[in-house]
């Protein structure tokens, strides 16, 4: 038994070194920065500054919004005491925005602000994994994968929801004046204070960057890297690279999707913080 | 060297550069982490959901050190 093993082993072995020696496939034009090109799918025409054509971006936020949409009427239209898998499983989603994200970051104001977080979550999450799926929007219709996260436009604008809700949140809670006053400590001398305050309207605007740019850049990079490793295949012509790299970007696929699962709870979590800090200020 | 050359070698400079900060930090934060989570295993989840909190701010730093590289390949000319 054990040698019929060590057998299957050296042949496997042997098949793969085998492919080393096999002419590798015709070296074609792949540039990775190529995937994230956006050419108009649809051409509209401009109104003022906006450009309202339709490009594989605004088709996987349509998806994702498709995706959520969907599964949250069938979930809710069908709900059992006795949940089955798909249930349990947008039930455990849920439950995580509700108590893992909200519940545990804020402190008043669960029952307002929890539907922006949740939502914020679900969109994120979605559209980050249905990067994952390779969808024929590519050149010419090939299968590529891309996600709308990775454009740096779209979590700008969704950095900007959270900031804007932020700064409406804590002026609904605390009035403007008060708001405002807060934003340095009450005990500092007043030359100080100023100083602080504007350090603290600095780090307000960074915080707007970091959260749009840290998304858009996770998102890239996975994706950057997906796409060298597919393409080193191409690059090195030959089969026992491809074997060899497969094997590493499959690993990379894996990592990839728990990283689209951590910028969500990340991006959702940030946004939790800053509009709980904003409710209840602490000095 | 041709300015490209430069470009390329000022892109991989500030990526790994930039790297080496972020990689302590994370040690550091994930280390102390699973330090207080052994230490009181009855808190892990508030000290699980601050570390991811804490993962997000930390890594940004190396991801502007990323962004910073693609703009100089793709953008600067």
């Amino acid at each position: 038994m054990k040698g019929k093993r060590l057998l299957y082993l050296l042949i496997g072995l042997g098949a793969v070194a085998a492919l080393a020696f096999l002419p590798g496939g015709v070296k074609e034009d792949f540039a990775v920065a190529g995937e994230f090109n956006l050419e108009p799918v649809v051409k509209l025409p401009k109104i003022g500054p906006f450009d309202l054509s339709v490009n594989k971006a605004v088709i996987y936020l349509w998806l994702a919004t498709a995706i959520i949409v969907v599964v949250a009427i069938v979930v809710s239209r069908s709900l059992k005491v006795k949940p089955g898998r798909f249930q349990y499983a947008v039930e455990a989603l849920y439950e995580l925005a509700r108590d893992g994200i909200v519940g545990s970051v804020m402190k008043s104001g669960k029952a307002t602000w929890f539907p922006y977080v949740g939502a914020v979550f679900f969109f994120v999450l979605v559209n980050n994994l249905i990067g994952l799926l390779p969808l024929p929007f590519g050149e010419h219709h090939q299968p590529s994968f891309y996600a709308a996260t990775a454009n740096l436009f779209v979590t700008a604008t969704l950095a900007l929801f959270t900031f804007v809700f932020t700064h409406y949140a804590g002026i609904k809670k605390n009035g403007a004046l008060r708001y405002f006053k807060n934003w340095a400590p009450a005990s500092a001398p007043p030359v100080l204070k100023q100083i602080i305050f504007v350090i603290h309207a600095v780090s307000e605007f960074f915080r707007l960057i970091s959260l749009s740019v840290r998304l858009f850049a996770n998102m890239l990079a996975g994706h950057a890297i997906l796409g060298v490793f597919f393409a080193m295949a191409l690059i090195f012509q030959s089969y026992l690279a491809a074997v060899l790299l497969q094997g590493g970007s499959v690993l990379i696929y894996l990592f990839e999707i728990f990283v689209a699962v951590i910028q969500a709870f990340i991006f959702a979590i940030l946004s939790a913080v800053y509009i709980g800090g904003a409710l209840d200020q602490d000095h | 060297m041709n300015p490209a050359a430069y470009r390329e070698l000022g892109a991989g400079l500030a990526m790994g550069l930039g790297a080496i900060g972020p990689g302590i930090g994370l040690g550091i934060l994930i280390g102390k982490a699973l330090e207080a989570i052994a230490r009181q295993p009855e808190v892990s989840g508030d000290v699980r959901t601050n570390m991811f909190i804490g993962i997000g701010v930390t890594e940004a730093v190396a991801l502007y050190a990323f962004v910073v590289a693609l703009i100089l390949i793709f953008v600067a000319k």
